[in-house]
């Protein structure tokens, strides 16, 4: 039974996909997750990040898979933040939130991870539910209610993210009917040899949600 | 006629031997892109400088913000609108007077004492939202709703001049454009309308390594050699940068008042033309205007105009100009997205759909765009 997919296209100077984030490193992976195209997909939505129920519902449907037309490199940005020890923000709990300590005269410094000169298409279906169907999505993609960035605010995309649709019977099938060869990622089916990728995220407490099996391999 | 959701600044600036942005290691950041190293500028110090520069249009001195009214009465008229009219004037009255008095200081009841502050969508939801709770929490008594209202001012009141501090001016104008400290609390953060991205040179990197030394001038005849011997880099390029500010967004931080939306894009314009994200300002002078300017105003999703200069163009305006305008002519043919374009440029050169002007040409352009946002009445 064939399938319609949209075909996203992912490039920019400087992008982000984000990696399971520790300390002061924020890494980046090659491919995006499944958190990424969700916060993607609300931003352009002009969804706000308190709706952590729409955003999850959103997420719990996508279908995806992704290949990489052009491998970028890992750019390091080193960046130094000044934070004072009497910020205060206010917060709808009644309590302000404060700093825990100043960062004395010395910055804080942080290293961000971004992916330079990288290409990434991305074959996706939603399974049906409450939310956006796909025509929604490829509306909001060109008439996005708020700016586009893939990543990180900066990571503004070179060209529209909406590249057409394809029509395949799985993610396989469409991620070869790109017709562009790469290494490419696409959800485990069956016995597939697979491996976990923590790329979930739990939108109602905006911590991660868990994995799920994923393949890995080279599209001819 | 779309409606000028995104306003997109794209700039060409020169810079000749500085050192602007610098990593860890004291070398100039970099960016691989089209198969060849660029120097590149970060996005975060493109935005400190823009945000920080004493400069004639910085944000501080946009004028007559003080004169916005309107945003002395947000309490009054946003935060106690229609629903308030259905309540008891004497249930309203002192919990109106709480929450004046604890956003805007214990003059607050006096409209004319009041300081302008900008409170914007996050900021009016959550005082409607705590000035509905305390209404039904008092029912139908006026006692009982004073005596609610003078504990909630007791008790909210740190959390309150938190909220007024990062809305007074001039701070709140630069908050409303460039982000204010984010909390833990998704409710009450504001997402910074502006979105820089990194610049980066238009050509491959030039770059030398300055080999220098500190020499002593009281050193004695015996005491030869340097004090310090170094090595710095220097750069030289024509940058390429990117801005999209976000107008509904904007709005919606500054409590839907165009006029102080049109003054901040303004003054934004100037500031990306003209303020120097540079460091090393005693050793390099790294001061310069940018060579070209161009606005786009519309509703379909931004782009970076970047991969004009995937193949590196020679270092020079009328070169990257022509770059430039044949990328977007391949775009304007491909896509057909039909922004409302104008154009400063100093090379005698025709960009695509762009009216050529002048800055302060370009700068009126953007002060009239939030007006023609179908927004929320100012």
């Amino acid at each position: 039974m064939t399938l319609r997919w949209l075909h996203l296209r992912l490039t920019a100077p400087l992008m982000a996909f984000g990696d399971v984030s520790i300390d002061h490193v924020g890494p980046t992976r090659d491919f995006p997750s499944a958190s990424a195209l969700t916060g993607l997909f609300a931003n352009a939505l002009g969804w706000r990040r308190e709706d952590g129920a729409a955003h999850q519902a959103l997420q719990d449907r996508l279908i995806f898979g992704a290949l990489i037309a052009r491998e970028g490199r890992v750019l390091t940005d080193n960046q130094n933040a000044r934070l004072g020890g009497n910020d205060r923000g206010w917060t709808t709990w009644g309590r302000p939130d404060e700093r825990a300590c100043a960062t004395y005269d010395s910055p804080h410094r942080r290293r961000r991870d971004y992916l330079a000169d990288h290409d990434c298409r991305v074959v996706l279906r939603l399974l049906p539910g409450d939310g956006p169907d796909l025509d929604r999505l490829a509306a909001v993609l060109e008439r996005p209610a708020r700016p586009l960035f893939i990543g990180r605010k900066p990571c503004l995309p070179t060209a529209p993210l909406f590249a057409g649709w394809i029509d395949a019977d799985n993610v396989q099938a469409a991620l070869l009917a790109l017709a562009m060869p790469g290494r490419a990622l696409w959800p485990m089916t069956g016995d597939d040899p697979g491996f976990d990728l923590p790329d979930l995220r739990n939108w109602v407490t905006g911590l991660h949600g868990g994995s799920r099996r994923v393949c890995e391999g080279m599209i001819p | 006629m779309t409606e000028p959701r995104f306003l997109q600044i794209h700039f060409l600036a020169p810079y000749t031997a500085a050192l602007l942005n610098r990593d860890d290691s004291g070398l100039a950041k970099r960016l691989p892109y089209g198969g060849h190293l660029r120097t590149r500028v970060s996005s975060q110090c493109l935005k400190r400088h823009w945000r920080l520069a004493d400069d004639p249009h910085s944000l501080h001195r946009i004028a007559g913000a003080d004169d916005a009214f309107r945003s002395r009465e947000t309490v009054d008229r946003k935060v106690f609108a229609d629903w308030a009219a259905d309540v008891d004037a004497a249930v309203v009255k002192p919990i109106r007077d709480a929450m004046l008095t604890a956003v805007y200081g214990d003059k607050g009841t006096d409209k004319k004492s009041r300081q302008t502050l900008l409170l914007g969508e996050v900021e009016v939801a959550y005082l409607t939202a705590e000035a509905r709770r305390l209404v039904a929490e008092a029912g139908d008594d006026a006692k009982a709703a004073a005596a609610l209202a003078k504990e909630w001012n007791k008790t909210h009141k740190a959390n309150l001049r938190a909220m007024s501090e990062g809305a007074k001016l001039p701070g709140g104008l630069t908050g409303a454009l460039f982000g204010r400290m984010v909390t833990s609390d998704p409710k009450a953060n504001i997402d910074a309308p502006v979105h820089v991205a990194h610049a980066f040179t238009v050509h491959a990197e030039e770059a030398e390594g300055d080999y220098f030394i500190a020499a002593d001038d009281l050193a004695r005849d015996e005491d030869t050699g340097a004090d310090t011997i170094q090595e710095t880099e220097l750069t030289s390029g024509l940058f390429y940068g990117y801005v999209v500010v976000d107008l509904p967004g904007l709005l919606s931080n500054l409590g839907g008042d165009a006029r102080l939306a049109g003054d901040v894009l303004h003054n934004l314009l100037y500031l990306i033309a003209e303020v120097s994200p540079g460091a090393k300002l005693g050793s390099t002078a790294p001061y310069s205007r940018a060579s070209l300017l161009l606005v786009e105003a519309g509703d379909r999703q931004p782009r970076s105009l970047a991969e004009a200069f995937r193949s590196p163009c020679p270092a020079e305006t009328g070169q990257a100009v022509a770059a430039l305008s044949d990328h977007l002519a391949a775009l304007d043919a491909a896509y057909a997205t039909g922004e409302v374009r104008r154009v400063m440029s100093l090379a005698n050169a025709e960009v695509p759909g762009a009216a050529p002007g002048t800055l302060a040409d370009l700068a009126g352009f953007a002060r009239e765009l939030p007006a023609q946002l179908a927004g929320p009445a100012a």
